[in-house]
């Protein structure tokens, strides 16, 4: 059994619950069984069946009393797998926010999505079922052995004996199916995968003149998969097949050997007859768990990597109360020796970092891909902190740069800013949600949307982002620099803003966007090289470290790292 | 019900053999495990008779073991068999999907801006398996057990049997409908719910950064935390209400139990059954009850079915007819191409989304495409290649129209797209995808041509080695270059490149280019790009703008002409 599952709050208590009900459901089950061949046994004997009625009144009883415990029971599990997996799943989406963006990329968001809304859904039914099923397992056949073994000793001997056995073949069994199952698993990945593949593919078979031909490879590789899925379903039902086999096979030899003593008459009727109605009782709790067994395991596979993920280290949020000096014309932000190692940390990122920046400076950042360019805005962003160094502004030390005081006076554009779902005004004032709507239209005229709007049925009201319209990535960019007009912050970080546009659109955007740098501490990220006229310093990375610095000028000077990438910007050799 | 015509009866009709054996061996099964209990029941009251030999029990302990041993054996054969029609049908299906969405291929993302289409339609049809196992056999094998139970009472007391038709049909009809009329709305209600939920944690994940830097944090977190309370507590009603069904039909059995027992007892009284009976029938009901239980649960599943059948129904919607060819085009090794005032609109749209576009390419020639999105690169491109006609004017290819040659123009043309999709199969096979019939040589040959042999032959597995899902394991230019030495290998003499180098950077996409040049020098190339990279080495660059052409001329006449243009290639040279 899963020791995690004791670690829930409130699961010992809701345990011992379950495991009381469960006992007392026992109980009524025996009851029932004795009522009913007691009317059963009457009846036979002749007996006017109105005289029959109190002991079928009784059966009833504990009969509509044994599924009314069920009832409660799973109405119980239900509540407690509720809360627990809401609960979970606050914590949860508590840590994707101190992971930050960048370690969540790693994982893949479309994972995580699936983990937090799918995941937790199939962990609510592990902790809903697995719970009650397991102790239904242990009390139920214990409590009904005890009764067998009271009037029939015999019979209580061969249901002893073949639980075992049972147990034994399930779980060999089980075991086997899975090798089988991780044999083939690449293969059979491969094969499953093929068609999302195909389909994904489409445009490109389309393009290579493949796609006509590729649908007999659909009907091929769909058959090879059937083919496998059934050699791999023919181990795995097998334990489901060892559970009715030894369950049936025992009620079927208990019959038997009842019948045979009856003979005898070593044993009476209604005793008989009471255990041959236990029988299938007692090997029920075990077939449920089985087949609700690869239902519930999903789930637990999804807690274990909730739990994963939840144990994964991350800074205390505490401090984040540290206060950070507002930034002005006279601020002074110093870098000593700043560090960042990978996650694993095997390789150093960043290393050696040192510079000091005053006032409303522009700030360059370039460099090969690799060199370092995002990782440092994502240090300076708070998306994630660093492994060494010191930070300094205006004489207060801070730890790093996650800090409340700090990223509320910071603007941050993105490569691909995120469009949320919901209409344009919302999402220019996404920042600032009470803007009145004339400083929207206000923006998004600066930022030469308008044109745009005014083409859209419902105007500012238009809904984008998922499940609406969707912009190209100059609009996209416009409209992220249209929310950095609505909140006027000291600080702007700029990673990459325009290389994935084309070269008109990038002209636009850059005619827009350098106003908007003015007054400002601006540190920009970028390959495009054409930035750097007009930024004041310029950092040139290589392999995590910083290598130049300087201005556009003195750099081109140099005739070094900053000059070579210029060159090759160009598709010219660097003679 | 028509979407059950078509995508549900017509394979029940051509698998009619594996699916009437699964539902034979699903009778079996509930069968055999009614019959277990039945003949032990017989059993145990013939031998508190004590019979004077036990040969007169041979019969019902034969039978005992019997049904003992073959309930499991036939519900093991009944799910393998049940599996592998299904699997069948799916296989079927996938083939038809596709079917839909091939000729469509070109459109799908333009017509359909929905996330992942393609992926939930492919879960769409693995969820249809639900629909035969969870809901087609069990309700068929219910309906059955409904009428034999029904015909055997009959033999013996026909009023009794009507009595117990109408006890039944609360299980197998009362409780089925009502459970699919009233737990429709709760599941819609669920299904809104959901998809807001998801909507608002997607652009929570991928809006990450904002929402941190906005400080709008514990806002979202507790908007969150309550959508997901709304969206669990439906999701507790419903169960709750699951749970009270199942108690409900439980103790409707137990009364049913009752009634079978007393009518056996004074059936027995009366002398139509003989006493031995009494325990068999009494013990009997349960099981029999049993494989009537599960309808409820069978039958409110069918709105998701539904659901999913009518997304693929609303796709197969847009499958154009199959064009009639009047002749076929001729081959040409030097195609030329030629694009004679040309317009074009598409449906429902007010603008033209090319307009009056004249352009001759001859074999041989570089041509550079330009153009802010949807200035009409894209379109310009599917005119070329035929899957669309211009609403006026004429595009020649090789002096022919060029739908005339239908899909045989991909072996004109080959067109490197942007995002180039590698299949999750090895370098070799993504290479071959160009020409299944190449030699080994020649796909050495094109591999060296890309520059890739170095680092291919470096892996251990050299070009077996597998993409990884979606390629993961090279990168950005490496995965380009395995997409050119397929369009190498393919051999056309016309090339398409459409932004090969966007997301790369500067030294990548440089390196990247000069590779395409040198490879495809004998070829007629047009490149669709955004950046000004490699531009002094085209034939003729082409702007377009809002559907017509903004500017055009080789490189060397647009830089003495266009002031424009001279300020876009200094910027793209960072010397502005």
């Amino acid at each position: 059994m899963d020791k995690q599952l004791f670690n829930y709050h409130g699961s010992k208590t809701h345990m011992l619950v379950v495991g009381i009900l469960t006992v007392a459901q026992a109980i009524t089950i025996i009851f029932q069984a004795i009522f009913l061949s007691e009317a059963i046994v009457k009846m036979y004997n002749g007996t006017a069946w109105s005289a029959v009625l109190p002991s079928f009144y009784c059966f009833i009883a504990a009969y509509v009393l044994r599924h009314l415990i069920q009832w409660a029971k799973e109405r119980l599990a239900y509540r407690f797998a509720d809360k627990t997996s809401l609960y979970v799943q606050q914590l949860l989406v508590r840590k994707l926010f101190e992971l930050g963006p960048r370690r969540i990329g790693k994982h893949g968001s479309g994972n995580m999505i699936t983990l937090c809304l799918e995941g937790i859904p199939n962990f609510r039914t592990y902790l809903e079922l697995f719970i009650p099923r397991f102790i239904a397992t242990v009390c139920i056949p214990i409590v009904v052995l005890i009764y067998v073994l009271t009037v029939d000793i015999t019979s209580a001997i061969i249901l002893a004996i073949v639980m075992p056995i049972l147990i034994v073949f399930l779980v060999l069994l089980g075991l086997l199916a899975q090798k089988q199952i991780d044999a083939q698993w690449d293969t059979y990945q491969l094969l499953s995968r093929h068609f999302v593949d195909s389909l994904r593919g489409l445009v490109t078979l389309k393009y290579l003149g493949q796609s006509k031909a590729h649908q007999s490879a659909i009907a091929t590789v769909s058959n090879k998969y059937r083919i496998a899925t059934n050699r791999t379903l023919r181990m795995a039902f097998l334990s489901t097949f060892s559970l009715d086999f030894f369950s049936s096979l025992s009620v079927a030899i208990v019959a038997v050997e009842l019948g045979l003593r009856l003979i005898n008459g070593d044993i009476g009727f209604e005793a008989a007859l009471a255990i041959l109605i236990l029988a299938p009782e007692y090997f029920l709790p075990v077939r449920d768990l089985g087949n609700d067994y690869h239902a519930t395991m999903d789930g637990k596979e999804a807690g274990e990597k909730i739990r994963e993920l939840l144990e994964m280290e991350t800074f205390a949020s505490e401090d984040s109360e540290i206060s950070v000096p507002k930034w002005n014309e006279e601020s002074t932000l110093t870098v000593q020796q700043l560090a960042k190692s990978s996650d694993d940390e095997e390789r150093l990122l960043l290393k050696n970092i040192s510079f000091q920046v005053n006032g409303f400076k522009k700030v360059g950042i370039v460099g090969a891909s690799g060199a370092g360019k995002s990782t440092l805005i994502d240090l300076l962003s708070g998306f994630s902190y660093p492994t060494g160094g010191e930070i300094e502004i205006d004489e207060t030390e801070i730890p790093y740069f996650s800090l409340k005081d700090w990223q509320e006076q910071v603007t941050y554009i993105p490569q691909h800013p995120y469009i949320f779902a919901g209409t344009v005004a919302e999402n220019i004032s996404w920042y600032e949600p009470n803007s009145p709507s004339e400083k929207i239209e206000e923006a998004a005229e600066m930022t030469g949307l308008m044109e745009l709007i005014k083409s859209f049925p419902n105007g500012l009201d238009e809904r984008i982002g998922q499940g609406g319209r969707s912009l190209s990535g100059g609009e996209e960019q416009r409209i992220a620099l249209a929310r950095g007009l609505l909140q006027v912050r000291p600080i702007m970080l700029v990673d990459e803003p325009t290389a994935h546009l084309d070269i008109e659109t990038e002209h636009e955007i850059k005619s827009l966007m350098l106003p908007l740098l003015e007054n400002k501490l601006v540190f920009f990220a970028t390959h495009r090289l054409h930035w750097m006229r007009d930024m004041d310093v310029i950092l040139v990375l290589e392999n995590g470290q910083i290598v130049e610095q300087g201005t556009h000028a003195e750099l081109y000077q140099q005739k070094g790292v900053y000059y070579r990438l210029i060159k090759a910007q160009r598709g010219e050799s660097a003679e | 019900m028509n979407l059950f015509r078509t995508y549900i009866a017509p394979y029940l009709k051509q698998y009619k053999w594996l699916m009437g054996f699964t539902i034979f061996l699903g009778i079996l099964t509930a069968l055999t495990a009614s019959m277990l209990t039945f003949t032990s029941g017989y059993l145990i009251t013939r031998a508190s008779e004590m019979p004077e030999t036990i040969l007169l029990l041979y019969i019902p302990i034969v039978g005992v073991r019997t049904f003992g041993i073959s309930r499991a054996v036939t519900r093991y054969l009944e799910r393998l068999t049940g599996h592998n029609a299904v699997l069948k049908i799916l296989s079927d299906m996938r083939v038809k999907l596709y079917g839909i969405l091939e000729p469509q291929a070109l459109f799908i993302r333009s017509r359909f801006q929905t996330g992942d289409l393609l992926g939930t339609l492919a879960d769409d049809i693995e969820h249809l398996q639900d629909a035969y196992i969870r809901t087609i056999f069990p309700t068929i094998i219910a309906l059955f057990l409904f009428m034999y139970s029904i015909s055997v009472l009959a033999l013996f007391d026909w009023v009794f049997a009507l009595w117990m038709a109408f006890c039944l049909s609360i299980i197998v009809f009362v409780y089925p409908l009502l459970s699919l009329f009233s737990l429709k709305k709760r599941q819609i209600e669920q299904k809104e719910k959901r998809s807001r939920l998801y909507q608002t944690f997607t652009d929570a994940l991928f809006g990450l950064s904002d929402w941190i830097i906005s400080g709008k944090k514990e806002r979202f977190i507790k908007r969150f935390a309550s959508e997901s309370q709304e969206s669990h507590s439906i999701d507790k009603r419903i169960a709750f209400w699951n749970q009270a069904r199942t108690f409900q039909l439980q103790v409707l059995s137990g009364i049913i139990l009752i009634i079978v027992g007393v009518w056996a007892g004074s059936a027995a009284q009366a002398g139509e059954i003989m006493p031995t009976y009494i325990a068999a029938f009494t013990l009997v009901t349960l099981p029999i009850l049993e494989g009537m239980l599960p309808l409820s649960h069978a039958i409110e599943r069918i709105p998701v079915y539904q659901e999913s059948l009518q997304r693929i129904e609303h796709i197969r919607q847009f499958v154009p007819e199959k064009k009639v060819l009047a002749e076929k085009g001729e081959f040409s090794h030097h195609p030329e191409i030629l694009f004679k005032d040309v317009s074009y609109r598409y449906e429902g749209e007010n603008k033209d989304a090319l307009r009056h576009v004249s352009l001759s390419i001859p074999h041989g020639q570089k041509i550079a495409l330009l153009g802010k999105s949807g200035a009409g690169k894209s379109t310009l491109l599917q005119l070329l290649l035929g899957a669309i006609s211009p609403t006026t004017g004429t595009v020649h290819f090789h002096g022919q129209h060029p739908e005339s040659y239908d899909e045989d123009i991909y072996k004109y043309v080959g067109v490197l797209n942007q995002k180039p999709y590698l299949f999750a199969t090895t370098v070799e096979n993504n290479i071959r995808l160009g020409n299944k019939e190449a030699k080994a040589e020649e796909v050495a040959e094109v591999i060296k041509q890309v520059k890739l042999d170095h680092y291919i032959h470096s892996l251990p597995k050299g070009i077996h080695t597998q993409m990884e899902e979606t390629g993961q394991r090279f990168s950005g230019g490496e995965r380009q270059r395995i997409a050119l030495a397929r369009i190498l290998l393919k051999n056309t003499p016309i090339v398409v490149l459409d932004e090969p180098t966007v997301g790369l950077d500067p030294q990548t996409e440089a390196d990247l280019l000069e590779t395409m040049f040198t490879t495809l020098k004998d070829k007629t190339v047009i490149l669709i790009t955004h950046h000004l990279i490699g531009i002094e080495k085209m034939d003729q660059i082409l702007f377009l703008d809002k559907g017509q052409v903004a500017m055009s001329g080789t490189h060397k006449q647009l830089m003495e002409t266009s002031a424009r243009y001279r300020q876009l290639y200094l910027l793209d040279r960072g010397e502005e």
